[in-house]
């Protein structure tokens, strides 16, 4: 579990987050939703510990991550995974060698072993004689799933996805949806989810946490979202025409 | 305030950069990925210049003595210790400001504002020395080198051209290439390479590790890494000059 107590974020003279608390459980996919300069990544981006927080304290598991010094999160960082908005691959790695790097940096295994692990993660993530292929010569759902077998090869206890479906087809995002929800169950992780893609929201939000103007204005999972009657929340949920046709 | 501001925050840096790698065996495989690129790719470009400001330092100074009761085997040395003592040192690290400098911030820039520096990370990676500290070490262990075949390419440059153009004699020109030969000059000028390189590594990634925004950013961290690089490579010169030769 991850426990976000009452953090605050300024850049400059601009206040970002204000006062957030959340919970991120494990085994579900909890969603941080919100348009976009509400502050969702950067919220993301401080429970990583990118950003240092003004205020507050994020704990991951027991240990009070946000008191951590540089040494001590880098020893945690291992046990986080996380895939960036744009994927984040090495241009100049292979497929194979972007997923082997957090291995052969940080693992005491053998090449066979470690040869033999990101087989296992990327056909977890069904990419199949990709290996060779830089990232520039796939396409960008290909590049999204490389990026998430590169976050699972570590066997996170923790997953951070920072727009998932950014780029992508509807497809190919329902595709993408489904791997983080089975991930999570497989390898029962605590998964954070920062979208403004509502199909994810209602195919796997199983909680749910409305960021407006950097505070939480609504929490809930993916039944209650549809049904609420927070005005805010609404003009975001339905703001396009397929949903409002839901709501009937 | 912001050139102090500056030079505080390049020292902090440096201070990540040089912390101790997380793992060796990857270490030295980048420093040998780096040696091929910033040093080795840069071979053609320094036999080019070499070759051709070799022949020009010769034919302009054969030439300017055409009149004088100066003896000819002065084109030989002339040639000979203005490519040790400034040329294969001063003007090869500029030229390599440009390559090897653009390169640098280009690269750093970019995987700066696709987030794969944030990517390190959050693996937990020290990002500052991963990716710096191997060109750091491959451009100093490689300009140097590179020094050495610009001297010996100048002077060959120096041959053809007297070779070609009858200029002087040839035996004139050799007989100078050996006339008062001091070896300090080659290691003053090694000494200089060595402070180059650091300088041709580092600015250009300091420019780039900060940068925030786009592609134009990372065009803008490039030009000013060039510039920035240059200057401080004059700058130094003249310090080291004034150090080593006084």
């Amino acid at each position: 579990m991850i426990e976000v107590k009452n953090i605050s974020k300024s850049f400059g003279d601009e206040q970002i987050l204000k006062d957030i608390s959340l919970t991120f459980e494990q085994g579900k996919t909890n969603l941080i939703i919100g348009q976009s300069g509400s502050g969702k990544t950067v919220l993301l981006k401080s429970v990583v510990g990118i950003h240092k927080i003004d205020k507050g304290e994020i704990i991951l598991g027991n240990e009070v991550y946000s008191a951590m010094n540089h040494k001590e999160k880098q020893k945690i960082r291992k046990e986080i995974g996380m895939v960036f908005q744009g994927g984040a691959l090495f241009d100049s790695y292979s497929v194979y060698e972007n997923v082997i790097f957090p291995l052969r940096m940080f693992s005491k295994m053998t090449k066979k072993e470690m040869t033999e692990r990101v087989d296992f993660c990327l056909d977890r993530v069904n990419l199949h004689q990709v290996n060779d292929s830089y990232p520039s010569e796939i396409s960008g759902g290909m590049q999204k799933r490389v990026a998430i077998a590169r976050a699972i090869v570590l066997n996170p206890k923790y997953l951070f996805f920072d727009e998932p479906n950014s780029g992508l087809d509807p497809k190919t995002a329902i595709v993408i949806d489904n791997l983080i929800k089975e991930l999570t169950i497989d390898f029962n992780t605590v998964t954070v989810i920062n979208t403004h893609d509502m199909n994810s929201v209602v195919e796997i939000g199983d909680n749910i946490a409305f960021i407006y103007h950097g505070q939480k204005w609504w929490t809930g999972n993916n039944k209650e979202i549809l049904t609420s009657d927070n005005t805010e929340l609404n003009d975001f949920v339905f703001a396009t025409k397929l949903m409002r046709s839901i709501k009937g | 305030m912001e050139f102090f501001y500056h030079i505080g925050k390049y020292l902090l840096f440096l201070k990540k950069v040089f912390k101790r790698p997380q793992k060796r065996k990857i270490f030295f495989q980048n420093i040998f990925f780096e040696i091929e690129k910033l040093g080795i790719n840069s071979i053609t470009i320094v036999f080019i210049v070499s070759v051709f400001m070799g022949a020009v330092i010769t034919l302009q100074t054969a030439y300017n003595i055409e009149v004088s009761f100066v003896p000819l085997y002065l084109v030989g040395l002339g040639t000979r210790d203005s490519m040790f003592l400034e040329f294969s040192s001063t003007i090869v690290a500029l030229i390599l400001a440009g390559k090897v400098g653009a390169n640098i911030a280009s690269e750093i820039g970019t995987m700066k504002i696709r987030e794969q520096i944030e990517a390190l990370d959050m693996m937990g990676v020290n990002s500052e020395s991963y990716l710096v500290l191997p060109k750091i070490i491959a451009a100093v262990f490689s300009y140097p080198l590179l020094t050495l075949f610009s001297m010996f390419i100048g002077i060959f440059g120096g041959y053809l051209a007297v070779y070609f153009t009858n200029a002087i004699p040839v035996d004139d020109f050799v007989y100078g290439l050996h006339y008062y030969f001091i070896p300090f000059y080659i290691s003053y000028s090694l000494i200089k390479m060595v402070i180059f390189a650091f300088i041709t590594a580092t600015i250009p990634a300091y420019q780039a590790y900060f940068i925030k925004g786009g592609a134009l950013e990372v065009g803008k961290a490039s030009t000013k890494a060039v510039v920035y690089s240059s200057i401080l490579i004059l700058f130094f010169n003249v310090i080291i000059t004034q150090i080593l030769l006084s």
